[in-house]
């Protein structure tokens, strides 16, 4: 396991898509990005929110997989397809829960995020982590995570704002949600 | 609500079985995702050793065939050291001698079959190796495994198993003494 995770803060971000851009920058990626930013609450206000592959430690994807093309890197990445063994079935673009893995009909290959696998396997911040202006990604040591999620722990010993169970149960990446829920305003 | 989420917490323990374990138990030879437990040798491991291990020992019978290659291309026959044999006194007409040429695991007979007349050959017979003896009242070479006979002027074999003559040994008399100055190469 890296010394690091994934940390968002999802209420920081400001929609600029640098994350996007950085991306498509990553080796290997083929300048296609893998992470989405998607409004909240479209047409209503300007809330923007990126959109994750949380690297969950049991991935509907790559339990879809017939040809076990997706694989878990031993940090507990959750790998892009191996192009000799995706057989371009699309399965993970309809198992994953939050619709990461994308596929591109030219190459007949899914593609999803690696959390820039190069990069943090040697405890590198991803692309995106990297470049985000508003820390609404970031990459934290172990201690760091655990302060943050001492922060997000309300008075009120019921909501938890930092949750290890989602949609998909425990994950690898791990987020905040929005402050409303910590009923506080945020300064950035 | 704190009601609930201990109901919804005791619900998740009771629910825990084989498919939504975490992490998932997936050792086995259909469905392995972790990278780190990939199959060594998988389906495609397999075929791909098989064909490798045709193509080596494909690659691995070139050398033989340059050697021989080398061997058929001499221009002249092989130089052989000059070996004194026998006085041809010794020999009565219709009579043997056993001896070594070129090196002393090569068993050669020489036969006197006239007044002037002398040849020798490999005695090693040239189906599987018995040694070859020569019968004087046949006047054959007779090799007593697989009664295979060889002509005594020529050394063909004229029946049983042997295809090819015996090797045969040039010889050169000179004040009497029988010498052998080389081996014939084998002619098809």
């Amino acid at each position: 396991m890296t010394k690091s995770v994934l940390y968002l803060e999802l209420d920081n971000c400001i929609g600029c898509r640098s994350c996007l851009a950085a991306c498509t920058q990553c080796g290997g990626h083929d300048e296609k990005y893998r992470n989405y930013v998607v409004d909240v609450n479209p047409l209503v206000d300007t809330q923007t929110m990126p959109l994750m592959c949380l690297h969950c430690v049991n991935p509907a994807c790559a339990r879809s997989c017939p040809a076990q093309a997706i694989q878990i890197h031993e940090t507990g990445a959750v790998l892009s397809a191996r192009v000799e063994k995706c057989i371009g079935c699309q399965n993970c673009t309809i198992a994953c829960p939050y619709g990461i893995p994308k596929f591109d009909v030219e190459q007949n290959l899914m593609y999803k995020c690696d959390l820039c696998i190069e990069r943090t396997q040697h405890d590198i911040p991803p692309m995106c982590a990297s470049v985000c202006p508003t820390n609404t990604l970031q990459w934290l040591t172990k201690e760091q995570l655990a302060m943050k999620k001492e922060q997000n722990v309300l008075d009120n010993g019921k909501w938890i704002a930092s949750s290890d169970h989602y949609l998909e149960n425990e994950t690898n990446v791990h987020i905040s949600l929005p402050g409303i829920l910590q009923k506080k305003q945020k300064l950035f | 609500m704190e009601h609930d989420h201990h109901k919804d917490k005791t619900n998740e323990n009771k629910t825990i079985n084989k498919n939504n374990t975490v992490p998932f138990a997936e050792d086995n030879f259909t469905h392995n995702i972790k990278q780190l437990q990939e199959r060594k040798l998988d389906r495609r491991g397999f075929m791909k050793t098989l064909v490798g291990a045709a193509g080596v020992f494909a690659v691995s019978t070139l050398p033989w065939g340059a050697l021989a290659m080398r061997e058929l291309s001499r221009d002249g026959e092989k130089q052989y050291a000059e070996k004194e044999i026998v006085k041809l006194d010794d020999v009565k007409v219709g009579e043997a001698v056993q001896f070594t040429y070129p090196s002393e695991h090569h068993t050669a007979l020489l036969i006197r079959t006239g007044e002037q007349d002398v040849v020798a050959y490999q005695n090693a017979c040239t189906h599987l190796l018995c040694p070859v003896f020569w019968d004087k009242g046949k006047e054959k070479l007779v090799c007593p495994c697989h009664h295979g006979f060889f002509d005594v002027t020529t050394g063909q074999p004229t029946a049983g198993p042997p295809q090819r003559p015996l090797p045969q040994i040039t010889l050169t008399v000179k004040q009497g003494t029988v010498y052998a100055t080389g081996v014939k190469r084998y002619e098809t």
